[in-house]
Protein backbone atom coordinates (compact mmCIF):
# COMPACT_ATOMS: atom_id res chain seq x y z
CA UNK A 1 0.00 0.00 0.00
CA UNK A 2 1.44 3.59 -0.68
CA UNK A 3 1.23 5.48 2.39
CA UNK A 4 0.47 9.96 1.05
CA UNK A 5 1.58 12.47 3.66
CA UNK A 6 1.24 16.03 3.02
CA UNK A 7 4.00 18.27 4.03
CA UNK A 8 5.22 22.26 3.79
CA UNK A 9 8.88 21.80 2.72
CA UNK A 10 11.01 18.53 0.98
CA UNK A 11 14.51 18.96 1.13
CA UNK A 12 16.08 16.35 -1.55
CA UNK A 13 19.82 15.19 -0.48
CA UNK A 14 21.30 15.45 3.18
CA UNK A 15 24.76 16.55 2.24
CA UNK A 16 25.73 20.28 3.51
CA UNK A 17 23.22 21.91 0.78
CA UNK A 18 20.30 19.89 1.87
CA UNK A 19 21.24 20.38 5.88
CA UNK A 20 21.56 24.07 5.81
CA UNK A 21 18.68 24.72 3.49
CA UNK A 22 16.14 22.42 5.89
CA UNK A 23 17.42 24.09 8.96
CA UNK A 24 16.64 27.38 7.52
CA UNK A 25 13.63 26.79 6.13
CA UNK A 26 11.84 25.53 9.28
CA UNK A 27 13.43 28.55 11.47
CA UNK A 28 11.77 30.33 8.50
CA UNK A 29 8.68 29.13 10.44
CA UNK A 30 7.73 26.26 7.80
CA UNK A 31 6.05 23.89 10.00
CA UNK A 32 6.51 20.56 8.86
CA UNK A 33 10.09 20.06 7.16
CA UNK A 34 11.17 16.70 5.85
CA UNK A 35 14.53 15.81 4.79
CA UNK A 36 15.25 12.89 2.49
CA UNK A 37 18.54 11.49 2.45
CA UNK A 38 19.28 8.04 0.46
CA UNK A 39 22.40 7.22 2.34
CA UNK A 40 22.29 5.91 6.20
CA UNK A 41 23.68 8.99 7.33
CA UNK A 42 24.09 12.69 7.03
CA UNK A 43 26.88 14.61 5.84
CA UNK A 44 27.02 13.23 1.98
CA UNK A 45 30.41 13.97 0.31
CA UNK A 46 31.78 16.16 3.48
CA UNK A 47 31.94 12.14 5.65
CA UNK A 48 34.96 11.04 3.19
CA UNK A 49 36.54 14.88 2.93
CA UNK A 50 38.70 14.15 6.04
CA UNK A 51 41.25 16.89 5.01
CA UNK A 52 40.79 20.72 6.81
CA UNK A 53 40.02 23.84 5.04
CA UNK A 54 36.39 24.06 5.18
CA UNK A 55 34.70 26.93 7.20
CA UNK A 56 37.17 29.23 6.76
CA UNK A 57 34.09 31.56 5.62
CA UNK A 58 31.35 30.93 7.84
CA UNK A 59 33.33 29.89 11.23
CA UNK A 60 36.60 31.67 10.13
CA UNK A 61 38.36 28.14 11.35
CA UNK A 62 39.66 25.50 9.17
CA UNK A 63 37.79 22.60 9.73
CA UNK A 64 37.50 18.92 8.56
CA UNK A 65 35.14 17.63 6.63
CA UNK A 66 32.93 15.24 9.10
CA UNK A 67 33.47 18.31 11.88
CA UNK A 68 31.60 20.63 9.14
CA UNK A 69 28.65 18.47 8.60
CA UNK A 70 28.79 17.46 12.56
CA UNK A 71 27.48 21.33 13.21
CA UNK A 72 25.14 21.30 10.82
CA UNK A 73 23.56 17.93 11.30
CA UNK A 74 23.00 19.32 15.12
CA UNK A 75 21.79 22.43 13.30
CA UNK A 76 19.39 20.20 11.86
CA UNK A 77 17.72 18.59 14.87
CA UNK A 78 17.73 21.44 17.00
CA UNK A 79 15.54 23.11 14.19
CA UNK A 80 13.29 20.30 14.61
CA UNK A 81 13.16 18.89 10.83
CA UNK A 82 12.34 15.34 10.26
CA UNK A 83 15.18 13.37 8.67
CA UNK A 84 14.01 10.34 6.33
CA UNK A 85 17.48 8.33 5.94
CA UNK A 86 17.87 5.23 3.67
CA UNK A 87 15.09 6.85 1.44
CA UNK A 88 15.50 7.35 -2.16
CA UNK A 89 13.17 9.76 -4.41
CA UNK A 90 11.95 7.55 -7.26
CA UNK A 91 9.49 9.91 -8.97
CA UNK A 92 9.21 13.58 -8.66
CA UNK A 93 6.19 15.39 -11.07
CA UNK A 94 6.06 19.36 -11.51
CA UNK A 95 3.01 19.26 -8.99
CA UNK A 96 5.37 18.81 -6.43
CA UNK A 97 4.70 15.55 -5.19
CA UNK A 98 7.69 13.02 -4.48
CA UNK A 99 7.51 9.21 -4.61
CA UNK A 100 9.88 7.88 -1.72
CA UNK A 101 11.00 4.32 -1.58
CA UNK A 102 12.44 3.48 1.90
CA UNK A 103 12.06 0.13 4.39
CA UNK A 104 8.95 1.41 4.98
CA UNK A 105 8.14 0.78 1.32
CA UNK A 106 6.36 3.60 -0.86
CA UNK A 107 5.45 6.97 0.23
CA UNK A 108 3.63 9.50 -1.49
CA UNK A 109 4.61 13.28 -0.50
CA UNK A 110 2.58 15.93 -1.69
CA UNK A 111 4.78 19.66 -0.65
CA UNK A 112 3.99 23.08 -0.56
CA UNK A 113 7.70 23.51 -1.90
CA UNK A 114 10.65 21.33 -2.91
CA UNK A 115 14.62 22.06 -2.53
CA UNK A 116 16.76 20.03 -4.81
CA UNK A 117 20.04 19.26 -2.91
CA UNK A 118 21.07 16.37 -4.78
CA UNK A 119 24.91 17.64 -4.92
CA UNK A 120 27.13 16.62 -8.21
CA UNK A 121 28.81 13.67 -9.78
CA UNK A 122 32.12 13.20 -11.06
CA UNK A 123 32.99 12.97 -14.74
CA UNK A 124 34.26 9.08 -15.38
CA UNK A 125 36.12 7.85 -17.84
CA UNK A 126 32.92 7.17 -20.30
CA UNK A 127 32.89 10.99 -20.51
CA UNK A 128 36.58 12.01 -21.79
CA UNK A 129 36.62 9.05 -23.94
CA UNK A 130 40.10 7.96 -23.38
CA UNK A 131 41.26 5.21 -25.99
CA UNK A 132 42.80 1.71 -25.07
CA UNK A 133 41.76 -1.41 -23.09
CA UNK A 134 39.33 -1.62 -20.23
CA UNK A 135 41.22 -3.01 -17.60
CA UNK A 136 40.75 -2.77 -13.44
CA UNK A 137 42.17 0.20 -11.78
CA UNK A 138 40.77 2.76 -12.99
CA UNK A 139 38.75 5.22 -10.57
CA UNK A 140 37.28 8.73 -10.01
CA UNK A 141 39.23 10.58 -7.38
CA UNK A 142 35.93 10.50 -5.13
CA UNK A 143 35.44 7.13 -5.55
CA UNK A 144 39.28 6.45 -4.59
CA UNK A 145 38.60 8.67 -1.64
CA UNK A 146 35.07 7.03 -0.73
CA UNK A 147 37.22 3.50 -0.23
CA UNK A 148 39.82 5.33 1.78
CA UNK A 149 38.59 7.32 3.89
CA UNK A 150 35.16 5.63 5.07
CA UNK A 151 36.27 1.52 3.92
CA UNK A 152 39.60 1.89 4.75
CA UNK A 153 40.47 0.12 1.20
CA UNK A 154 43.58 1.06 -0.85
CA UNK A 155 42.80 0.46 -4.10
CA UNK A 156 46.30 0.80 -5.57
CA UNK A 157 50.16 1.21 -5.13
CA UNK A 158 51.11 3.48 -8.28
CA UNK A 159 49.21 5.76 -9.58
CA UNK A 160 48.95 8.25 -12.50
CA UNK A 161 46.32 11.65 -11.99
CA UNK A 162 44.88 12.61 -14.49
CA UNK A 163 43.21 16.15 -13.97
CA UNK A 164 44.30 18.65 -11.66
CA UNK A 165 40.53 19.34 -9.93
CA UNK A 166 40.56 20.11 -6.18
CA UNK A 167 39.53 16.39 -5.11
CA UNK A 168 42.14 15.06 -7.45
CA UNK A 169 44.99 17.20 -5.45
CA UNK A 170 43.53 16.27 -1.98
CA UNK A 171 43.79 12.57 -2.93
CA UNK A 172 47.36 13.12 -4.54
CA UNK A 173 48.22 14.17 -0.46
CA UNK A 174 46.17 11.53 0.59
CA UNK A 175 47.20 8.25 -1.26
CA UNK A 176 51.31 10.17 -0.49
CA UNK A 177 50.80 10.00 3.38
CA UNK A 178 49.40 6.68 3.35
CA UNK A 179 52.33 5.23 1.43
CA UNK A 180 51.04 4.91 -2.19
CA UNK A 181 53.19 6.29 -4.89
CA UNK A 182 51.86 9.49 -7.46
CA UNK A 183 53.63 9.21 -10.51
CA UNK A 184 52.70 12.54 -11.70
CA UNK A 185 49.47 14.53 -12.48
CA UNK A 186 48.37 15.13 -15.70
CA UNK A 187 46.26 18.32 -16.87
CA UNK A 188 45.33 19.28 -20.28
CA UNK A 189 44.66 22.75 -19.34
CA UNK A 190 47.44 25.45 -19.92
CA UNK A 191 46.91 25.92 -15.47
CA UNK A 192 45.72 24.39 -12.85
CA UNK A 193 41.77 23.55 -12.29
CA UNK A 194 42.39 23.00 -8.43
CA UNK A 195 43.05 25.57 -6.28
CA UNK A 196 46.81 27.08 -5.76
CA UNK A 197 47.13 26.18 -2.21
CA UNK A 198 46.33 22.59 -3.06
CA UNK A 199 48.87 22.92 -5.71
CA UNK A 200 51.20 24.14 -3.19
CA UNK A 201 50.66 21.52 0.00
CA UNK A 202 49.08 18.34 -2.24
CA UNK A 203 51.88 17.95 -4.88
CA UNK A 204 55.18 20.60 -4.12
CA UNK A 205 55.09 19.44 -0.47
CA UNK A 206 55.58 15.79 -2.15
CA UNK A 207 57.97 16.67 -5.30
CA UNK A 208 54.67 15.09 -7.11
CA UNK A 209 55.24 16.84 -11.11
CA UNK A 210 52.33 18.77 -12.25
CA UNK A 211 52.45 18.14 -16.27
CA UNK A 212 50.22 21.02 -17.78
CA UNK A 213 48.90 20.84 -21.75
CA UNK A 214 49.10 17.31 -21.06
CA UNK A 215 46.86 14.28 -20.99
CA UNK A 216 46.38 10.56 -20.55
CA UNK A 217 45.94 9.67 -24.59
CA UNK A 218 45.99 5.39 -23.71
CA UNK A 219 45.79 3.42 -20.94
CA UNK A 220 47.95 -0.05 -21.53
CA UNK A 221 46.70 -3.46 -19.20
CA UNK A 222 44.26 -6.47 -20.00
CA UNK A 223 43.27 -7.27 -16.28
CA UNK A 224 45.11 -4.81 -14.98
CA UNK A 225 46.18 -1.03 -15.94
CA UNK A 226 49.95 -1.32 -16.53
CA UNK A 227 50.26 2.43 -17.65
CA UNK A 228 49.35 5.03 -19.37
CA UNK A 229 50.39 7.29 -22.40
CA UNK A 230 51.06 10.42 -22.23
CA UNK A 231 50.85 13.71 -24.51
CA UNK A 232 51.45 16.99 -25.14
CA UNK A 233 48.84 19.12 -26.45
CA UNK A 234 49.03 22.35 -28.31
CA UNK A 235 47.11 25.24 -28.22
CA UNK A 236 43.99 24.61 -30.26
CA UNK A 237 43.63 21.20 -29.19
CA UNK A 238 46.08 18.85 -31.23
CA UNK A 239 48.46 15.93 -29.70
CA UNK A 240 52.47 17.31 -30.24
CA UNK A 241 54.26 14.87 -32.75
CA UNK A 242 56.77 13.51 -30.41
CA UNK A 243 55.43 13.55 -27.19
CA UNK A 244 53.94 10.15 -26.78
CA UNK A 245 55.65 8.53 -23.32
CA UNK A 246 54.83 5.81 -21.67
CA UNK A 247 54.50 5.27 -17.52
CA UNK A 248 54.23 2.92 -15.66
CA UNK A 249 51.03 2.45 -12.76
CA UNK A 250 48.60 0.24 -11.42
CA UNK A 251 46.21 2.57 -11.20
CA UNK A 252 44.91 5.31 -12.87
CA UNK A 253 43.17 8.12 -10.84
CA UNK A 254 40.47 10.54 -12.87
CA UNK A 255 39.79 13.93 -11.61
CA UNK A 256 38.55 15.57 -14.56
CA UNK A 257 35.29 17.61 -13.03
CA UNK A 258 31.75 17.80 -11.74
CA UNK A 259 28.68 17.65 -12.85
CA UNK A 260 25.59 18.52 -11.04
CA UNK A 261 22.94 15.20 -10.56
CA UNK A 262 19.70 16.54 -12.11
CA UNK A 263 18.45 13.12 -13.16
CA UNK A 264 15.26 13.57 -10.75
CA UNK A 265 14.81 17.54 -12.07
CA UNK A 266 14.95 16.86 -15.31
CA UNK A 267 12.04 14.07 -14.73
CA UNK A 268 10.04 16.59 -13.71
CA UNK A 269 10.77 19.33 -16.34
CA UNK A 270 13.03 21.94 -14.71
CA UNK A 271 14.77 23.77 -16.93
CA UNK A 272 18.36 23.26 -16.89
CA UNK A 273 21.19 25.28 -18.03
CA UNK A 274 23.77 24.07 -20.68
CA UNK A 275 26.60 25.65 -19.07
CA UNK A 276 26.25 24.87 -15.18
CA UNK A 277 24.34 21.73 -16.06
CA UNK A 278 22.35 23.11 -13.24
CA UNK A 279 18.66 24.15 -13.32
CA UNK A 280 17.93 28.10 -14.16
CA UNK A 281 17.45 29.91 -10.83
CA UNK A 282 16.02 33.06 -10.23
CA UNK A 283 17.29 35.11 -6.93
CA UNK A 284 15.23 33.52 -4.71
CA UNK A 285 16.92 30.51 -6.00
CA UNK A 286 13.56 29.18 -7.48
CA UNK A 287 13.83 26.96 -10.58
CA UNK A 288 11.69 27.43 -13.80
CA UNK A 289 8.77 25.03 -11.32
CA UNK A 290 6.91 27.12 -9.06
CA UNK A 291 7.40 26.36 -5.36
CA UNK A 292 10.84 24.04 -6.45
CA UNK A 293 13.92 25.58 -5.66
CA UNK A 294 17.75 24.40 -5.71
CA UNK A 295 21.08 24.80 -4.31
CA UNK A 296 24.51 23.67 -3.49
CA UNK A 297 26.45 21.18 -6.04
CA UNK A 298 22.88 20.53 -7.73
CA UNK A 299 22.64 24.35 -9.11
CA UNK A 300 26.56 25.10 -9.54
CA UNK A 301 30.03 23.13 -8.83
CA UNK A 302 31.02 25.08 -5.33
CA UNK A 303 34.85 24.93 -4.32
CA UNK A 304 33.51 26.22 -0.72
CA UNK A 305 31.05 24.78 1.06
CA UNK A 306 30.68 27.31 3.03
CA UNK A 307 29.40 29.15 0.16
CA UNK A 308 27.45 26.23 -1.08
CA UNK A 309 25.70 26.39 2.81
CA UNK A 310 25.12 30.33 2.36
CA UNK A 311 23.36 29.94 -0.94
CA UNK A 312 21.46 26.81 0.55
CA UNK A 313 19.88 29.10 3.22
CA UNK A 314 18.56 31.36 0.74
CA UNK A 315 17.10 28.83 -0.83
CA UNK A 316 15.80 27.27 2.54
CA UNK A 317 13.86 30.22 3.26
CA UNK A 318 12.46 30.81 -0.46
CA UNK A 319 10.96 27.43 0.12
CA UNK A 320 9.70 28.58 3.55
CA UNK A 321 7.93 32.09 2.80
CA UNK A 322 6.64 29.94 -0.91
CA UNK A 323 4.74 27.20 1.00
CA UNK A 324 3.47 29.60 3.54
CA UNK A 325 1.74 32.33 0.88
CA UNK A 326 2.00 30.66 -2.73
CA UNK A 327 3.67 33.23 -4.40
CA UNK A 328 7.91 35.13 -4.52
CA UNK A 329 8.71 38.30 -6.07
CA UNK A 330 8.47 37.96 -9.97
CA UNK A 331 11.74 37.74 -11.09
CA UNK A 332 11.82 39.81 -14.94
CA UNK A 333 15.03 41.28 -15.26
CA UNK A 334 17.58 38.63 -17.34
CA UNK A 335 21.20 38.17 -16.18
CA UNK A 336 23.33 37.69 -18.76
CA UNK A 337 26.85 36.61 -19.06
CA UNK A 338 29.42 39.00 -21.22
CA UNK A 339 32.74 39.12 -22.08
CA UNK A 340 35.14 36.54 -20.18
CA UNK A 341 32.11 35.17 -17.99
CA UNK A 342 31.72 31.81 -18.60
CA UNK A 343 28.45 31.60 -16.14
CA UNK A 344 26.48 33.89 -13.77
CA UNK A 345 23.74 32.92 -11.45
CA UNK A 346 20.56 33.73 -10.31
CA UNK A 347 19.58 33.99 -14.42
CA UNK A 348 16.65 36.32 -13.05
CA UNK A 349 16.25 39.05 -10.58
CA UNK A 350 13.29 40.19 -9.26
CA UNK A 351 15.10 43.54 -8.45
CA UNK A 352 13.12 43.63 -5.23
CA UNK A 353 16.32 42.70 -2.48
CA UNK A 354 20.49 42.61 -2.25
CA UNK A 355 21.29 39.64 -4.41
CA UNK A 356 24.66 37.38 -4.30
CA UNK A 357 25.96 37.02 -7.99
CA UNK A 358 28.37 34.06 -8.01
CA UNK A 359 30.21 33.81 -11.43
CA UNK A 360 33.04 31.90 -12.91
CA UNK A 361 35.07 33.78 -15.58
CA UNK A 362 36.45 31.89 -19.10
CA UNK A 363 40.27 32.15 -18.44
CA UNK A 364 42.53 33.19 -15.43
CA UNK A 365 43.82 37.08 -15.99
CA UNK A 366 45.12 39.19 -13.72
CA UNK A 367 44.41 42.81 -12.87
CA UNK A 368 40.89 43.47 -14.42
CA UNK A 369 37.46 44.11 -13.29
CA UNK A 370 34.11 42.43 -13.00
CA UNK A 371 31.62 45.20 -14.35
CA UNK A 372 27.46 45.23 -14.29
CA UNK A 373 25.92 47.05 -16.56
CA UNK A 374 22.25 47.03 -18.31
CA UNK A 375 23.51 46.74 -21.56
CA UNK A 376 25.03 50.39 -22.24
CA UNK A 377 25.60 51.76 -18.70
CA UNK A 378 28.12 50.75 -16.08
CA UNK A 379 25.93 50.03 -13.01
CA UNK A 380 28.81 48.22 -10.90
CA UNK A 381 32.73 47.94 -11.21
CA UNK A 382 34.76 45.49 -9.16
CA UNK A 383 38.33 45.64 -9.07
CA UNK A 384 40.22 42.08 -8.70
CA UNK A 385 43.68 41.44 -8.45
CA UNK A 386 43.03 37.67 -9.83
CA UNK A 387 40.55 35.90 -11.32
CA UNK A 388 40.83 32.51 -11.80
CA UNK A 389 38.14 29.26 -13.68
CA UNK A 390 38.76 27.70 -10.30
CA UNK A 391 37.86 30.00 -8.21
CA UNK A 392 34.20 30.93 -7.93
CA UNK A 393 33.94 34.97 -7.89
CA UNK A 394 30.64 36.06 -5.95
CA UNK A 395 29.45 39.74 -6.04
CA UNK A 396 26.69 41.26 -4.23
CA UNK A 397 24.74 44.04 -5.66
CA UNK A 398 22.78 45.85 -3.44
CA UNK A 399 18.89 46.73 -4.17
CA UNK A 400 18.25 49.98 -6.07
CA UNK A 401 21.77 49.42 -7.79
CA UNK A 402 19.41 47.89 -10.65
CA UNK A 403 16.39 50.63 -10.36
CA UNK A 404 14.91 50.28 -13.90
CA UNK A 405 16.95 48.28 -15.84
CA UNK A 406 15.70 45.79 -18.27
CA UNK A 407 18.43 43.41 -18.41
CA UNK A 408 21.90 42.64 -16.33
CA UNK A 409 25.72 41.87 -18.52
CA UNK A 410 27.96 40.54 -16.56
CA UNK A 411 31.60 41.18 -18.21
CA UNK A 412 35.33 41.20 -17.55
CA UNK A 413 36.79 44.43 -18.56
CA UNK A 414 40.03 46.16 -18.27
CA UNK B 1 70.86 32.78 -2.22
CA UNK B 2 67.34 33.03 -4.25
CA UNK B 3 63.95 30.88 -4.08
CA UNK B 4 60.48 31.40 -5.50
CA UNK B 5 57.71 30.82 -2.41
CA UNK B 6 54.70 30.86 -4.20
CA UNK B 7 52.13 32.57 -1.09
CA UNK B 8 48.68 30.44 -0.91
CA UNK B 9 47.88 32.80 1.95
CA UNK B 10 44.73 34.13 -0.35
CA UNK B 11 43.63 33.30 -4.08
CA UNK B 12 46.14 36.13 -5.27
CA UNK B 13 48.66 33.65 -5.08
CA UNK B 14 51.99 35.57 -5.54
CA UNK B 15 54.71 34.10 -6.89
CA UNK B 16 57.10 35.65 -3.90
CA UNK B 17 60.69 35.72 -4.83
CA UNK B 18 63.03 35.41 -1.63
CA UNK B 19 66.04 36.96 -0.91
CA UNK B 20 67.93 35.04 2.20
CA UNK B 21 71.28 34.44 3.68
CA UNK B 22 70.52 31.25 6.89
CA UNK B 23 67.91 31.93 8.32
CA UNK B 24 67.18 35.51 7.19
CA UNK B 25 65.11 37.60 5.13
CA UNK B 26 67.48 39.70 3.05
CA UNK B 27 64.48 40.77 0.44
CA UNK B 28 60.96 39.91 -1.00
CA UNK B 29 59.55 40.79 -4.32
CA UNK B 30 56.61 40.36 -6.45
CA UNK B 31 54.65 40.04 -3.66
CA UNK B 32 51.15 42.44 -3.59
CA UNK B 33 50.80 42.44 0.27
CA UNK B 34 52.43 42.43 3.68
CA UNK B 35 50.97 38.82 4.70
CA UNK B 36 53.62 37.25 2.01
CA UNK B 37 56.17 38.32 4.52
CA UNK B 38 55.48 36.14 7.65
CA UNK B 39 53.94 33.41 5.23
CA UNK B 40 57.34 33.06 3.79
CA UNK B 41 59.29 33.39 6.83
CA UNK B 42 57.15 30.45 8.20
CA UNK B 43 57.47 28.75 5.25
CA UNK B 44 61.34 28.62 4.68
CA UNK B 45 62.48 28.16 8.12
CA UNK B 46 59.95 26.67 10.32
CA UNK B 47 57.40 24.99 7.72
CA UNK B 48 54.32 23.62 9.40
CA UNK B 49 51.40 21.40 8.41
CA UNK B 50 47.94 20.20 10.01
CA UNK B 51 48.06 16.46 9.36
CA UNK B 52 44.39 14.91 8.49
CA UNK B 53 44.20 10.98 8.21
CA UNK B 54 41.84 8.41 9.87
CA UNK B 55 41.90 5.42 12.42
CA UNK B 56 40.61 2.27 12.76
CA UNK B 57 37.77 1.48 15.19
CA UNK B 58 37.60 -2.19 16.24
CA UNK B 59 33.71 -3.05 16.02
CA UNK B 60 32.74 0.39 15.29
CA UNK B 61 29.54 1.19 12.92
CA UNK B 62 32.30 2.59 10.34
CA UNK B 63 35.49 0.96 10.05
CA UNK B 64 37.31 4.43 10.64
CA UNK B 65 37.58 7.51 12.32
CA UNK B 66 39.09 10.51 11.08
CA UNK B 67 41.47 12.34 13.18
CA UNK B 68 43.51 15.40 12.96
CA UNK B 69 46.30 16.97 14.62
CA UNK B 70 44.43 19.97 16.89
CA UNK B 71 47.49 22.35 15.66
CA UNK B 72 50.16 22.23 13.12
CA UNK B 73 53.46 20.27 13.61
CA UNK B 74 56.58 20.98 11.96
CA UNK B 75 56.25 19.46 7.85
CA UNK B 76 59.53 16.91 8.90
CA UNK B 77 57.47 15.17 11.32
CA UNK B 78 54.62 14.69 8.91
CA UNK B 79 55.94 11.51 8.21
CA UNK B 80 56.63 10.24 11.14
CA UNK B 81 53.59 11.37 12.52
CA UNK B 82 51.61 9.04 9.79
CA UNK B 83 53.74 6.15 10.84
CA UNK B 84 52.94 6.76 14.31
CA UNK B 85 49.06 6.71 13.91
CA UNK B 86 48.59 4.22 11.46
CA UNK B 87 49.71 1.65 14.19
CA UNK B 88 47.05 3.30 16.65
CA UNK B 89 43.19 1.35 17.47
CA UNK B 90 40.39 2.39 19.40
CA UNK B 91 37.44 1.10 20.64
CA UNK B 92 33.92 2.52 20.08
CA UNK B 93 32.21 5.07 20.82
CA UNK B 94 34.03 7.50 19.70
CA UNK B 95 33.27 11.20 20.10
CA UNK B 96 34.43 14.45 17.73
CA UNK B 97 37.36 16.14 19.90
CA UNK B 98 38.04 12.81 22.22
CA UNK B 99 41.59 12.60 22.00
CA UNK B 100 43.23 9.60 20.42
CA UNK B 101 47.14 10.14 21.03
CA UNK B 102 48.32 12.74 23.09
CA UNK B 103 51.11 15.11 22.71
CA UNK B 104 52.16 13.11 19.23
CA UNK B 105 55.77 12.51 18.99
CA UNK B 106 56.39 15.24 21.64
CA UNK B 107 55.30 18.25 19.26
CA UNK B 108 52.49 19.35 21.52
CA UNK B 109 49.96 18.48 19.55
CA UNK B 110 47.20 16.18 19.82
CA UNK B 111 45.52 13.42 17.42
CA UNK B 112 41.87 14.16 18.07
CA UNK B 113 38.65 12.56 16.40
CA UNK B 114 36.86 14.73 14.02
CA UNK B 115 33.75 12.90 13.87
CA UNK B 116 31.50 10.45 15.68
CA UNK B 117 31.40 6.50 15.75
CA UNK B 118 28.88 4.43 17.67
CA UNK B 119 29.10 1.23 18.23
CA UNK B 120 28.71 -1.34 15.68
CA UNK B 121 24.47 -2.37 15.59
CA UNK B 122 24.16 -5.77 16.98
CA UNK B 123 21.20 -8.07 15.76
CA UNK B 124 19.05 -7.56 12.71
CA UNK B 125 17.18 -4.42 12.59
Amino acid sequence: MIRTERIDVAVIGGGPAGMAAASASRQAGAARVVLIERDPRLGGILNQCIHDGFGTKVFKEALTGPEFAGIYARKLKESGVETWLESTVIGFSPDRVLTICSRKGITRLETGAVVLAMGCRERSRGAIGISGTRPAGIYTAGAVQAYMNLRNIAVGRRFVILGSGDVGLIMARRLSLEGAEVVCVAEILPYPSGLARNVVQCLEDFGIPLYLNTTVVEIHGNSRVTGVTLAEVEPGGKMKRGSRRRVVCDTLMLSVGLIPENELSARAGVKLSPVTRGPVVDDSFQTSIPGVFACGNVLQVHDLVDYATLEAEKAGQSAARYSQAQVLPAANIPVEAGAGIRYVLPALVSGQEAVDFTMRVTAPSRERAIVFTDGTKEIRRLQQQVLAPAAMARVRLNRGRFDGAKKLVVEVAD
Amino acid sequence: MKAIITCVVCPVSCPVEVEYHEHEILSIDRNQCKLALEYVRNEMFDPRRTVTTSVEVEGGAMPLVSVKTDRSIPKTQVAAAMKAICTVRVKPPVRTGDVIVANLLGTGANVVATRDVDPAATGAG
